[in-house]
């Protein structure tokens, strides 16, 4: 009878376990069409990992920049979690002058984000000004 | 005896553990960053930064600013609706984007010109008036565009969770056609059971 309840309450607890972890497990399915009409003008990027963690969940796949019909330089970074799990992360562009200085505006302020489990995403920004040519994204795991 | 030891190391080490990461004593924390508090049914200031970037952003991309005879273009700030129920300063919000705009070239803030004929600088408004009386000349460079813009609060609650959501919607006018030229909208939701610190 003991020994009954035990298993009971063992099926009880993994069942329990399964949907709690599985509620944290979701990925994400996509269509697109195959013959792009527009090309990405992908930047050749220096990446600096610290966080090994975080590079799984929200890896960077690849960099592209245009400018904005105003003069700025627009930046998109493509991210990819490789993982099966939800995480939300912040990220701040930093924005350098032909000098190599920070312009430190509002552009550089830090923006909390999510994304799914195997899900791509695109997050990008526009420069603060014209003057500025080069710029740093910056991830911090949540 | 062994086992004591590292059972008393690891009792020891507890405290320590996290305490880089959190605190209660009374700290600094950059403005706007993951280390700030999260309120739920409040604007913070986060909300504010990351409102204020995001359409500063769209705005300067869509190239809007660019489209006057002589740039850089002139702004005015026009009414900018609070529908949260709280009483809130705006400017939290658009002095962000008239430092964004300033900033970035393509367009100067009237502050002799507001909403109602109030001047947000009287003395400027006096002395400008003076120098046009005197010179008998008109130099004032009336507005090619206003800003105006509403932020709205819905909030939803399912048991101990709650859910805000902030939409900051703003609209460019150009002040010749009345015609909306540009039109930003940036919604920020939270959720939780309480309020907490990070994004």
């Amino acid at each position: 009878m003991k020994k009954q309840i035990l298993l009971a309450l063992l099926a009880a607890g993994s069942v329990a376990g399964l949907l709690a972890v599985s509620g944290c497990k979701t990925s994400v399915n996509s269509v697109e069409n195959a013959q792009k009409e527009g090309q990405r003008q992908m930047v050749s990027d220096s990446r600096v990992i610290t966080d090994g963690s975080l590079a799984k969940k929200v890896s960077i796949v690849g960099v592209n920049q245009t400018m904005t019909p105003g003069g700025l330089l627009k930046v998109q970074v493509e991210l990819l979690n490789k993982t099966r799990s939800y995480q939300a992360f912040n990220y701040r562009f930093e924005w350098f002058d032909a000098s190599g200085m920070q312009m430190n505006s509002l552009s550089t302020a830090v923006i909390g984000s999510t994304i799914e489990g195997k899900e791509s995403k695109f997050i990008s920004a526009v420069a603060p000004t014209s003057a500025c040519k080069d710029f740093r994204l910056k991830l911090v795991e949540n | 005896m062994k086992k004591t030891i590292v059972l008393s190391v690891l009792a020891a080490a507890i405290p320590f553990i996290g305490a880089g990461c959190a605190g209660t004593n009374a700290h600094y924390v950059e403005t706007g960053d993951q280390h700030n508090v999260v309120s739920l049914g409040q604007i913070n200031i986060q909300d504010y930064i990351q409102a204020a970037n995001d359409m500063t952003g769209k705005l300067l991309a869509s190239g809007a600013l660019d489209k006057v005879p002589n740039p850089p273009a002139v702004l005015a700030i026009s009414r900018i609706v609070n529908n949260t129920g709280k009483q809130i300063d705006t400017d939290l919000l658009t002095k962000k984007i008239r430092v964004a705009v300033l900033d970035s070239g393509k367009a100067l803030t009237t502050t002799t010109m507001g909403l109602g004929g109030t001047a947000e600088d009287p003395m400027a408004k006096g002395i400008q008036q003076e120098h046009e009386f005197k010179n008998d000349t008109k130099v004032t460079r009336t507005p090619d565009f206003t800003l105006s813009g509403k932020i709205i609060e819905l909030t939803a609650r399912v048991s101990d969770t709650r859910q805000s959501t902030y939409s900051f919607q703003l609209s460019l006018t150009d002040a010749k056609t009345g015609l909306a030229v540009w039109e930003g909208e940036k919604e920020i939701t939270k959720q939780g059971t309480q309020s907490s610190v990070g994004f």
